[in-house]
């Protein structure tokens, strides 16, 4: 068992196992996942293709579209942002054995908790974005930690708990825009406009949040690999009674890990009200959470690699309108694609098919509902 | 059969002739289809302007005079949703097609791509640019600043200040809600009326639903309406509610129900028609366009439908825009309710005589539909 | 659930409702009727979790699975111009979706949330992209009244009167009930979800036993989607299942991962609606509609955080099974 050793630790999915080494022995944690997304994207312009238009322009137009022009690349910073974060939380909770299903709860939560610290208060601008900032990451903790302690201390799955308060939280914000937060004498369901002291600026032609999320990552890659805490979280994913063992609060550590999974998600969601729509509206956050979870897997649990994961996921997202606007194609081809990445990043198909070898071992990254 | 996969095949098509003549410079972009037109675009200076008359074939060149190009970015939804998306492109569609114009839509999947996909037609100098739905009006109001030479058309789009390049589509949907409910309350017999509704934080629904109400109340006082939206989360696609929801009112004795709210209410209109009753005692009356067409299914029961006429509107303004004279600040479509169709033979000839006169009474403005204070409660 | 807890709810809800029905006859069994059709789908979609727990495998991907069976049933009944074959292509296209998670949690041990995550995006991809207006069902499926039991006051009306959809679902819970607790095919498939190794040791075939109670589950989701567009709803449209495969799996454990208790969870939650929307309709008073939404949902957390420990689900969930 590779526990004494965080940096080795790896939460593929369908590796040749490395203890067997081979010509290709380090090789396939970058190599699958390109694979995968090339594949898909193979099926993705079949779609295309039997609609009728040439995939390789269909591409060409998403592609140069969402980074070919500064306003293009401005948007995919924009809707990377979110994402980045999210894969975050979703890589956090795997690295110590949780699949938070949970992320757009989460960002919800801190989307709106952000717009109300963003509204509702005046402040300077030196303590008003750091506080927004930090209350939406708290709402997004506290939201997450309701699942985390009732795994830790009421064995519940993580991953049910998640899923049901995802629900519970899309009706919650619905019901505090469209009433308590509600931006008075209006029709629309939305909070007032967050103060100016308040708003997230570009740094030139690159949005704050981006470089920020994009340093949260770093972050995260260090503290992940490098540190003792991080060592923690990864023992407890990988073994939790070797964690036991060797002196650690297991309990402790799934409700932390729970609530930065959160804060994550909660960040990201802060960031989008505060950089990008500047008050929260029910609608404007959809399917950031569920992108998160394409993105941590796609990145292999790894919080670097989530930054080009994500920034993938928002140049699709980017391009789809750009794609409909010159080629009729439908958007929802980005949905299909990611679907299918995600199905070989995952399946152990494209790896005994690159590896020529049998043995593929895939790892289970959660451990079911109850233990 | 797909309306989309036979433009992409005209595109393929094209992108295949445009792929064979590459080695040339502008030979093939006469014939040339959007899809084309985008590659050439740079390169291309000699625009048919004898061989294509009247018609615009494609985009590419929409800053020329002569070429009268529109544009149609949906809500978050399709633009073949059955409801309000759908009516405003067969309006633009119609204008275009007597305007000679060329025309497409892009629909929204994220609402902050608003200003981006508006901007799209824009920086290609699209002549026109059709909005829908009231939750883009700020996208719509921004665009129309940084591009003051393209004429903004917003559907459902309320104007406070009037701005000269906007026009906003708007439409008094409690007089039709009013005129739908006058006829409900005249034509129940059980005094029984029901309503299955989108939900009650969209102001056109509001205003339907409350409208109905007062014009059934005061077409028969001894009815009795009940109102019921569905949770806004959701609130437009959930036909399985509208059908359950309508169902247990008619058990409850309605003999006629309002169903108002995109797929939610159509669900309404499928259930109703199931009923044995349906289109001798028991009624069901549509939303926004005339559903008789949009929901065949509903024909059996479907007295009426409560119309806000989105796709005259949306053809008329796209019509004077090309004119020149763009209306800046609001414009109002006209409502009103649609034919009988099947029903006719179970209307008493003194309620159409009736109905004829409150609707006149509701275009004179003559009529008190309690809105739009309505919204307030 | 608890059953002491289950008993003193049910108690409360049953003379609730017979309380109701002497008031007003008419409004009670027009909102059980309500609650019943709310809670169909919730009850098919909450079997097929229950058979795949129960045999060790986790499937998230119940709505992506009824949504894309709603599709085909929907086109294939529009198609064909046969409502049954609608139907039949529904379950089928079902079971495909059944053996897709199969393949993925058994035959290749991915990890079983990634795999119903899958099926939830692509069946919201392809059935979006795929999506074409103006096709219509070629008719009704009739109402089935039941001779003698449907002049029973109250559970005549609300029970017997009633869809074939309706009517199987209602008979899948109980025949699953008693295949699962009084069959050998029942005590084979709660062992393999318990203790694989000791049913292999025994000679059950740990991921045969599996993949084929999947797949199988995955046709009674068919019938789910298939009651959804073709009556239910009478149509299809895009995302239209709205969350009700994830409320399913609420709904399981709410019923403890017993098809009986499974399915009066689903028509206690479809009471909530019923109730929630006649409240309104009468204005009696108007409880905020997004906090009836959330009841199942919170309900759940609750009672897990609750009995932890007295209702847990089968050992071996989530977990491919690895001969040693």
């Amino acid at each position: 068992m590779s526990v004494t050793d965080p940096s080795k630790t790896d939460l593929g999915f369908s590796d040749p196992d490395p203890q067997r080494g081979g010509p290709l022995g380090r090789l396939p944690s970058i190599v699958l996942p390109i694979a995968s997304v090339l594949i898909a994207f193979a099926v993705g312009g079949l779609l295309i293709w039997l609609q009728g238009v040439n995939p390789f322009y269909a591409y060409w137009v998403m592609f140069s579209t969402a980074l070919g022009t500064p306003e293009g690349l401005l948007r995919v910073m924009e809707k990377s942002t979110p994402l980045i974060l999210t894969g975050l939380a979703v890589t956090v909770g795997l690295r110590a054995g949780l699949f938070n299903i949970g992320a757009q709860g989460q960002l919800l939560a801190g989307a709106i908790g952000a717009a109300w610290a963003g509204y509702a208060f005046t402040m300077p601008l030196a303590f008003h974005i750091p506080f927004a900032m930090a209350f939406g990451m708290l709402c997004g903790a506290a939201w997450a930690s309701i699942a985390g302690v009732l795994r830790a201390y009421r064995s519940v799955s993580e991953v049910i708990t998640t899923i049901m308060l995802n629900s519970i939280a899309i009706a919650l914000v619905d019901y505090l825009a469209s009433k308590p937060f509600k931006e008075p004498d209006q029709p629309i369901s939305r909070t007032p406009e967050i103060a100016e002291t308040a708003a997230l600026p570009n740094f030139g032609a690159i949005p704050t949040g981006f470089v920020l999320a994009i340093l949260v990552a770093l972050f995260f890659g260090w503290f992940l690999m490098r540190t003792t805490s991080g060592f923690r979280f990864n023992t407890v994913g990988l073994n939790s009674n070797a964690a036991r063992y060797a002196g650690i609060s297991v309990k402790r550590t799934i409700i932390l890990a729970m609530a930065v999974s959160g804060a994550l998600a909660g960040l990201g969601g802060a960031i989008e009200t505060l950089g990008v729509t500047g008050r929260f509206e029910p609608a404007f956050n959809a399917g950031l959470g569920f992108d998160g979870i394409t993105i941590a897997l796609l990145a292999r649990a790894n919080p670097i690699a989530a930054i080009p994961a994500a920034i993938l996921v928002g140049t699709l997202r980017s391009g789809a309108a750009a794609l409909q606007f010159e080629t009729g194609i439908e958007p929802e081809v980005v949905d299909v694609i990611l679907a299918l990445t995600l199905l070989f990043v995952a399946a152990p198909i494209v790896g005994r098919f690159l590896f020529r070898k049998r043995n593929i071992k895939t790892t289970r990254v959660t451990s079911g509902w109850g233990s | 059969m797909h309306r989309k996969l036979l433009v992409a095949t005209i595109a393929a098509g094209a992108l295949l002739l445009a792929g064979c003549s590459s080695s040339t410079d502008e030979t093939a972009t006469e014939t040339a289809t959007e899809t084309v037109a985008e590659e050439t675009a740079v390169e291309e200076e000699v625009v048919a302007e004898d061989a294509a008359a009247a018609v615009t074939a494609d985009d590419s060149n929409c800053a020329a005079p002569e070429n009268y190009c529109i544009g149609l970015v949906t809500d978050t939804g399709k633009v073949d949703d059955k409801s309000f998306n759908q009516a405003a492109w067969e309006g633009t569609l119609l204008a275009a097609e007597k305007l000679g114009a060329f025309t497409k839509y892009v629909e929204t999947t994220d609402p902050k791509d608003y200003a981006n996909n508006i901007s799209q037609f824009a920086t290609k100098n699209y002549d026109t640019i059709v909005t829908v739905g009231f939750l883009m009006a700020e996208a719509t109001t921004a665009a129309a600043a940084e591009f003051p030479n393209v004429n903004f058309i917003g559907v459902d789009q309320f104007q406070g200040a009037p701005i000269p390049n906007v026009a906003g589509l708007v439409f008094a949907e409690d007089k039709a809600g009013y005129a739908a409910g006058y006829l409900a309350g005249l034509m129940t017999k059980t005094n029984k009326i029901g309503t299955a509704l989108g939900t009650d934080t969209v102001p056109p629904v509001k205003l339907f639903g409350e409208g109905f109400k007062k014009g059934a109340l005061d077409a028969n006082p001894e009815a009795e309406v009940t109102l019921v939206y569905h949770e806004p989360n959701n609130a437009f696609n959930d036909p399985e509610w509208g059908a359950a929801e309508s169902r247990k009112q008619l058990d409850q004795g309605a003999d006629i129900i309002f169903a108002a709210g995109g797929n939610t209410g159509n669900g309404g209109l499928i259930e109703i028609a199931k009923d044995p009753g349906a289109g001798t005692t028991v009624f069901c009356i549509g939303v926004d366009i005339d559903q008789y067409f949009t929901v065949p299914q509903a024909q059996k029961c479907l007295l009426t439908s409560a119309e806000k006429k989105l796709v005259a509107g949306t053809e008329e303004l796209v019509l004077l825009s090309a004119d020149g004279a763009l209306p800046s600040g609001n414009f109002f479509g006209q409502t009103g309710i649609a034919p009988f169709h099947d029903t006719e033979a179970a209307v008493p000839a003194d309620v159409q005589a009736k109905l004829a006169e409150i609707l006149e009474g509701l275009q004179a403005g003559t009529i008190d539909t309690g809105c739009p204070a309505c919204l307030d409660n | 659930m608890n059953a002491r807890w289950a008993y003193i709810l049910g108690g409360f809800i049953i003379a609730g409702i017979i309380v109701s029905y002497a008031m007003d006859a008419n409004r009670t069994e027009s909102v059980l009727s309500f609650s019943l059709r709310y809670a169909v789908p919730l009850i098919l979609a909450a079997m097929v979790g229950i058979i795949c727990e129960r045999s060790g495998v986790i499937n998230i991907g119940i709505e992506g699975q009824m949504l894309m069976s709603a599709f085909a049933g929907f086109f294939g009944a529009a198609l064909t111009g046969n409502l049954i074959a609608g139907a039949m292509i529904g379950v089928g296209t079902g079971m495909i979706m059944g053996a897709f998670l199969a393949v993925g949690s058994v035959t290749w041990k991915m990890d079983q949330i990634i795999a119903g995550t899958i099926i939830n995006i692509l069946a919201t991809g392809l059935t979006s992209f795929f999506y074409a207006q103006g096709y219509v069902l070629p008719g009704v499926m009739p109402t089935v009244a039941v001779p003698l039991l449907k002049d029973i006051p109250l559970l005549g009306p609300v029970l017997f009167n009633n869809g074939l959809y309706t009517y199987a679902a209602i008979l899948i819970a109980v025949i699953l009930w008693v295949l699962l607790f009084k069959t050998i095919w029942g005590l084979r498939t709660r062992s393999v979800g318990e203790k694989p190794s000791a049913s292999d040791t025994s000679g059950i075939n740990v991921p045969r036993t599996r993949f084929i109670n999947v797949t199988l589950a995955g046709g009674i989701a068919g019938l789910a989607g298939a009651y959804l567009a073709i009556e239910a709803a009478g149509t299809f449209e895009r995302g239209f299942t709205a969350g009700r495969g994830f409320t399913a799996l609420a709904i399981m454990i709410f019923g403890a991962w017993n098809p009986l208790g499974a399915m009066f969870a689903a028509i206690f939650f479809g009471l909530t609606q019923g109730v929630a929307s006649q409240l309104q309709s009468d204005a009696v008073f108007e409880i905020p509609p997004q906090f009836v939404n959330m009841l199942p949902y919170v309900l759940t957390i609750v009672l897990l955080a609750a009995v932890s420990g007295r209702v847990s689900p089968p050992a071996a969930v989530g977990k491919p099974y690895e001969k040693d």
